[in-house]
């Protein structure tokens, strides 16, 4: 291949067959071996498509900037991966260090998420904010959402203490997926 | 790092009833151009230690040698400026010699091959590039129509040097008869951007009588970065 004028490479799906593949990943950051020093939440959802059927092999990946310090023995700190199960499920425990007030990361996401899976054909990355942040207003990210779709970005707090966070591929509730600029 | 839009056509269309699966699962809005500092100017970091031995020989995973054309794949992986793309965790994964993935849900009728699992990992190196060892895929069909048969490809995942440059592509081998009638191939618009995904031969990367050589190079998306190299 020829590309000297440098036109980026292009996307294509994951297809079905990646978890063998992406396992060691999944292995290296999973839950009941998690070690971190700071506080620890769950997030977890359903993956959706138009039908409001659950997409049950795609992979989600999860990158939280702000605990890589906390994480530093993990084999990849700051980050997970998880394939969706067979109802679509997936859940992620998330370090969640302090926030000193007014630093520049008040408001910001407790996870950049990206999703793949069979059928989409380029990556979709998004982000997943906790509904009882006191500094979500303050958020740079929601900030340049339309109001009106901003919810599709917020973890509940559920009664057991973890938050619900579903992702929409389409209809009305639709998640807010990015393009970095 | 900044990250111009994407030209029309060069990313394939995330609804294209061609590929049936695409229809209910791409999204319907346009993604939403935001800025963000952290996604285009950090990355995880990996430790040295997640690379194992053979990791980038898959010809090296079982007992003995797998069925199949032994190959080597090389490229490297630069950003929209041509600089290389440094230290970066690269995977990859693909059926084998018969078309078939080592993978509970293929239930295509061919053999697996006790020798080949068909997934490995590397780091590029300063100059960005990346190097593999493994063996040449079948095409396999799929079933989302009437004698569909996928292009035999090499899947490849890049997280790059920022957040914000991971990409999820496959690799195609040159010459291949079916890319006419591969809707997933067909998915890109944009001719030009298909054909960036088609690896060349090299007699230069060629090993003796061991295993032809094929380079496929990447760029990622991305402008301006760091001396530091993100």
């Amino acid at each position: 291949m020829s590309n000297n004028d440098y036109q980026i490479t292009t996307s294509q799906t994951i297809g079905p067959f990646s978890h063998e593949g992406w396992q060691w990943a999944v292995d290296a950051c999973a839950a009941a071996r998690l070690e971190t020093s700071a506080p620890t939440i769950v997030v977890h959802g359903i993956l959706y498509d138009g039908d409001g059927n659950p997409i049950d092999d795609a992979q989600i990946e999860a990158w939280l900037p702000e605990a890589a310090a906390a994480e530093s023995a993990q084999e990849i700190p700051g980050f997970r991966r998880t394939p969706t199960g067979k109802a679509g499920e997936f859940s992620l425990r998330l370090s969640v260090p302090e926030r000193a007030a007014g630093e520049p990361a008040a408001g910001a996401p407790v996870a950049y998420v990206t999703v793949f899976a069979r059928g989409l054909t380029k990556h979709q990355f998004t982000a997943v904010f906790l509904e009882d942040d006191a500094k979500l207003a303050q958020s740079a990210i929601l900030a340049q959402v339309p109001a009106a779709r901003r919810d599709t970005l917020v973890a509940r707090k559920e009664d057991d203490g973890t938050y619900r966070w579903d992702i929409w591929m389409q209809t009305a509730k639709e998640t807010v997926f990015f393009d970095y600029r | 790092m900044k990250f111009d839009e994407v030209a029309p056509g060069v990313w394939p269309s995330l609804i294209h009833p061609a590929y049936k699966s695409t229809v209910k699962r791409g999204p319907l809005q346009p993604a939403l151009r935001i800025e963000a500092p952290v996604p285009v100017s950090r990355n995880i970091t990996p430790a040295p230690r997640i690379l194992l031995p053979h990791d980038a020989d898959l010809t090296r995973r079982g007992q003995g040698a797998p069925l199949g054309e032994k190959i080597v794949v090389t490229g490297r992986v630069v950003d929209e400026d041509g600089k290389p793309v440094r230290n970066s965790l690269l995977e990859v994964w693909q059926a084998n010699s018969a078309g078939r993935y080592w993978h509970q849900r293929d239930n295509h009728d061919a053999p697996l091959d006790p020798n080949f699992f068909g997934f490995g990992k590397m780091m590029t190196d300063d100059d960005g590039r990346y190097r593999f060892v493994s063996i040449k895929p079948g095409p396999y069909p799929w079933k989302n129509h009437d004698k569909a048969w996928r292009p035999a490809h090499i899947h490849f995942s890049l997280f790059g040097n920022v957040y914000a440059q991971r990409l999820v592509t496959q690799m195609y081998f040159p010459n291949d008869p079916l890319f006419p009638y591969d809707p997933i191939f067909n998915s890109i618009p944009d001719e030009a951007a298909r054909q960036r995904l088609v690896s060349r031969f090299s007699l230069e990367h060629t090993v003796g009588d061991e295993m032809l050589g094929y380079e496929f190079d990447i760029v990622l998306r991305g402008r301006g970065a760091t001396p530091f190299g993100l």
